[in-house]
């Protein structure tokens, strides 16, 4: 498989059929459904290969095209990758076109893939209008997310984060209930305001970094064999206290852009507004795929290029990640609309996920990365089912709803399925993910898994109060003309209550492959935490 | 010459070799005086000849001033005793003042006729304008400035007011004039207590005088700031932009098109060319008056364009904050390469952007009156799906997003504030980029909303052949600018290697 740019293939296929869908008649809702499903199914084949390739075969550079000496650079990186690409981009500042793709990433490269192929099946073609422009972003921004998640390149990975929030403009705001228009905004506005801080952290890199060549580099892999040495924080007038350093200035940058797409609290306000006015085939994709972004970027770059910040702030991002466990928790207890349980208790998911990267050791990030594959299987769900929901009775107050148990059975039983996957059940899918997390949170400090525990009661509080609401209890005249799901969203919804039981059953698959790579970034964060410790050294104690 | 022969001044005859230094200059003057005679003889209705014409001229010129960059070669010289750099930096933005030229030409007629404008002198004065641009952003003299700025500007007062019947185009352009006066008076005498000080008016023995010079002398510093006013004042930089917003709304759109972006790129060259290179041993004096200048643009601009609810306006405050942002390159160009780079970069890539943004309100006016609203743009991509397209591929590069001219513009002059040890100023410059994306977005997803009712029922004009060739060509320069990013940075490096006077 090496040799062909494959990798290349993946990122532009959807792209290229956001093109061509261009070509087909309006009013042909048929074939441009079709055609997307079609382009999307492709990709999802297409990214199985490569997650096969990365179980299978060895790491490696494949970079064809690339010069010998760039070659020889890509055997030594400490980051095991595998069907790298590279090609001059922007040679005299040091930015080139490099894609690769490891352990950490291919399983997460999976459920995008896949998430986005469920997103294209439960388009309506009845009730969406301007079908193919609808399509067309679907599909572009699959090509952002998937670039975020190839490039190694700084500045590549830089324009399809930032890429990625055009065609999400477009689809949040054209689709969607009356308050889109202002949801959309606060979180473009959120997001875009994080990452141009991330870009100035990342010129700053550009430039500190030493011995990459006259010219700089923004090559992950090149940045990681330079890393910068130990710096000082400068004291603050009067005292003997240092500032931070500017290091820590750059990783804090990085560390808010992750952590608004994330999110983190207390930088989740856009979430809930946003995930109650967006529409069903847009939200699935979104909650599943590209708040997951975040995450993915703090293990790929945050905790790699930052390894000395990274330690020294550790405490306080750890209690950031339980604060969102609990918080978004007790907002969801708290809460009425279905939609927004739903978004308060993904950000309680969430917070696990960085519990998990934070907590710096190998069992969290490899819990870390299971738990975002997992979170979004059933956060997909968990969206698909109050959709269908919304659309046949009207509402997604809970008060106003019971009883849908004798109306809808077979919803009933996926729901319960996904809902007992929610809460983190033995046997299912997130139990898996969350004990690997809470085993590197033990490692840290033993409250983070007793706090974290707590709120894996309180999300079994929560999702209960929701599916008994829905479904027992006797029924309100909301629901007494309700019919069950159609075949056809059985079939969508079925996989994803499957996937739940499996995963949670046999980890295996997933857990192989990231387990794969996370040593090579913990070492990674590790290498210079004595070194960086030196520098925390209040700066007027040396004399 | 045997009237010059006498003269003091004419020392030495300049040779044929000065001439090729000023070609482009000359064949644009010669098209200038040879519109005037044929605007006597082309009948009324066939004036879209004129137009023709004019681009033939244009398009030589251009051809000419490729040659130029080629021939004037890595280092460059001076022609004329002096008085004008034939170099890297001239031909570079000769070729993207020609440019911007040859797609207003290619706008205006259509977009006259539908406002019933149409007449010859308009092609003369365009020409007129674009010779003073030329003039201005090779010269290395401070007289050749002065007669420059005010051969453009004379140009553009007329052509601001060239709605002779609208009360808002003759606002326009008194008010144009009359601060335009000012800010030339202010560069004149800035320019005398340079020339008092250092006894030159050429920018090559003003750089090397500087050098000498020990202590600080408070009337130098008084003239470099004075000069840099005058400046400020063509790039529309606040807070000297207050004709800025009402120039641009009253003037006619492709007026505004062409003088939003000709005279900034005209401007900023000169500026790059007198500040970081003749002026760079002054740096430590000069650089916080620009990095003022450049915050407080970026700050008003931005916050002013939030309120507006005319595309013109808003563009017009956006050009400010613009400003802004070209100007953090040159307050950190000197001695940091990568500052003049990307304030060449910036300019190239707001000029193409900024241009297709104009000329879609070109392209969407009605008979008689210019359609600049953001009611009127409501829709529009009902009515004219591929004009909103561009129009929000231009918003977006605007913004600076990805892939688009303008996000590499922002990122490479923020790189350069970095690299110059300035992270404040970057700072600012991201966060006014943040509150950007807000009025940029707005007037994107008016595009895409359902029209008003009393919208749907007009009858929309047709875009026509030389409007979509000319948003196909903004758009396509964007989209290079955007992603192909070695083919322009490349020429914005060594025209920053070879400018005159080299850097000290």
């Amino acid at each position: 498989m090496s040799g062909f740019p494959w990798l290349t293939v993946v990122l532009v296929l959807p792209v290229g059929g956001a093109i061509l869908l261009q070509m087909l008649p309006r009013r042909a809702s048929a074939a441009i459904k079709g055609w997307t499903v079609l382009i999307a199914t492709a990709e999802a084949v297409l990214v199985a290969m490569v997650v096969y390739q990365v179980a299978t075969g060895p790491a490696q550079g494949a970079c064809p095209g690339g010069p010998a000496s760039r070659c020889a650079a890509i055997s030594l990186m400490p980051l095991p990758m595998h069907l790298q690409e590279q090609a001059n981009w922007i040679t005299s500042i040091g930015a080139s076109y490099h894609l690769g793709v490891d352990g950490v990433s291919a399983w997460i490269l999976a459920l995008n893939a896949g998430v986005f192929l469920l997103g294209a099946l439960v388009i309506s073609r009845q009730t969406t209008e301007r079908l193919k422009l609808f399509c067309g972003l679907l599909l572009i921004t699959e090509t952002a997310t998937t670039g975020v998640l190839l490039s190694l390149d700084l500045l590549l990975f830089y324009l399809f984060w930032e890429g990625m929030l055009v065609p999400l403009y477009f689809l949040l705001a054209f689709y969607g209930n009356e308050n889109r228009v202002r949801a959309t905004l606060k979180f473009v506005i959120y997001t875009a305001a994080g990452s141009l801080l991330m870009l100035l952290a990342i010129i700053y890199l550009h430039f500190a970094t030493p011995g990459t060549g006259p010219s700089g580099s923004f090559d992950l892999e090149t940045l990681l064999q330079h890393p910068i040495g130990a710096q000082t924080g400068v004291p603050l007038p009067f005292t003997s206290i240092p500032t931070l350093t500017p290091m820590m200035w750059a990783f804090l940058a990085f560390a808010v852009a992750f952590a608004i797409k994330l999110p983190i609290v207390p930088f989740h306000t856009w979430l809930p507004d946003l995930y109650e006015s967006a529409p069903t085939p847009a939200l699935v994709f979104f909650a599943g795929v590209v708040s997951k972004m975040g995450a993915y970027g703090l293990i790929r770059f945050a905790i790699t290029l930052f390894s000395g910040p990274v330690h020294q702030l550790q405490p306080l991002l750890v209690a950031l990640a339980v604060l969102s466990i609990i918080y978004g928790a007790l907002m969801a207890l708290s809460e009425r609309d279905i939609k927004r349980i739903v978004a308060y208790a993904s950000i309680s998911h969430l917070g696990f996920i960085a519990l998990g990267i934070f907590s710096l050791d190998q069992n969290g990030i490899n819990g870390a990365i299971i738990q975002i594959v997992n979170h979004g299987i059933i956060i997909a769900g968990l969206f698909l089912v109050a959709g269908m929901i919304e659309a046949r009775t009207g509402t997604r107050d809970i008060r106003e709803m019971a009883g849908l148990e004798k109306r809808m059975p077979w919803l009933y039983a996926l729901f319960l399925v996904i809902t007992l996957g929610s809460l983190g059940l033995p046997g299912t899918n997130s139990f898996v993910g969350e004990v690997t997390i809470m085993l590197g949170a033990f490692q840290y400090f033993w409250l983070l898994a007793v706090l974290a525990g707590g709120g894996v009661v309180l999300a079994a509080w929560y999702m209960l109060r929701l599916h008994q609401g829905l479904m027992h209890d006797p029924e309100t005249p909301r629901v007494s003309a309700v019919r069950d799901i159609r075949l056809r969203e059985g079939l969508v919804l079925a996989p994803l209550a499957a996937l739940v039981i499996f995963l949670g059953v046999y980890p295996h698959p997933i857990g192989a492959v990231s387990s794969q790579a996370v040593p090579a970034y913990v070492t990674v964060a590790d290498v210079s935490q004595a070194q960086a410790s030196v520098s925390f050294v209040p700066v007027g104690s040396d004399r | 010459m045997s009237l010059l022969a006498g003269l003091p001044l004419a020392t030495a005859t300049p040779g044929g070799g000065d001439l090729i230094g000023l070609l482009p200059e000359v064949i644009a003057a010669g098209g200038f005086l040879l519109l005037m005679l044929a605007d006597l003889v082309v009948p009324p209705e066939r004036r879209t000849w004129l137009a023709a014409f004019s681009a033939l001229v244009l398009l030589g010129a251009l051809g000419v001033s490729l040659w130029g960059w080629f021939d004037a070669g890595a280092a460059g010289r001076t022609v004329y005793f002096g008085a004008y750099a034939y170099d890297r930096l001239s031909a570079f933005t000769n070729c993207v003042i020609l440019v911007t030229s040859l797609l207003s030409v290619t706008i205006s007629p259509g977009y006259l006729n539908r406002r019933g404008l149409h007449f010859g002198e308009y092609y003369a004065l365009l020409m007129a304008a674009t010779v003073g641009m030329m003039l201005l952003a090779g010269a290395a003299s401070l007289m050749v400035i002065f007669l420059a700025i005010e051969l453009l500007s004379i140009s553009l007062y007329i052509l601001s007011g060239f709605s002779r019947n609208e009360e808002r185009s003759q606002e326009a352009a008194v008010k144009y004039l009359l601060l335009g006066s000012f800010a030339s008076a202010f560069l004149l005498f800035g320019m005398a207590l340079v020339y008092g000080e250092t006894g030159h008016t050429q920018l090559v023995q003003i750089a090397s005088a500087l050098n000498r010079s020990g202590p600080l002398d408070p009337l130098l510093v008084g003239g470099v700031i004075l000069v840099f006013v005058g400046f400020a004042f063509k790039v529309s930089a606040a807070p000297f932009h207050f004709w800025t917003p009402d120039v641009y709304q009253g003037a006619p759109t492709s007026v505004t098109a062409f003088m939003s972006v000709a005279t900034k790129v005209a401007a900023f060259a000169v500026l790059i060319r007198v500040f970081d290179y003749a002026f760079a041993a002054d740096y430590s004096r000069w650089s916080p008056v620009v990095i003022a200048v450049a915050i407080i643009s970026m700050v008003v601009g931005n916050l002013a364009a939030l309120t507006q609810t005319s595309v013109k306006r808003m563009l017009a405050y956006s050009g400010i904050a613009q400003a802004g942002y070209i100007l953090i390159g040159v307050a950190v160009g000197v001695g940091n390469p990568l500052g003049v780079q990307g304030a060449l970069y910036y300019l190239a890539a707001y000029a193409l952007t900024n241009l297709g943004a104009f000329a879609v309100v070109t392209v969407m006016t009605r008979r008689g009156e210019d359609m600049d609203s953001y009611d009127h743009l409501r829709g529009l991509w009902f009515r004219r799906p591929y004009v909103a397209v561009a129009m929000g591929f231009f918003l977006l590069s605007l913004g600076g997003f990805p892939l688009t001219a303008g996000f590499f513009g922002k990122f490479l002059v923020f790189a350069a504030a970095i690299e110059g040890h300035n992270v404040a100023l970057a700072m600012w410059g991201i966060a006014t980029s943040a509150v950007s994306i807000f009025y940029y977005l707005r007037v994107a997803i008016l595009m895409f909303q359902r029209p008003a009712e009393e919208e749907r029922a007009y009858q929309w004009p047709r875009t026509g052949l030389a409007g979509g060739s000319v948003l196909l060509a903004t758009a396509a320069g964007t989209l290079i600018l955007g992603t192909a990013v070695p083919l322009v940075f490349t020429v914005a490096q060594l025209a920053q290697a070879g400018t005159i006077p080299g850097a000290t």
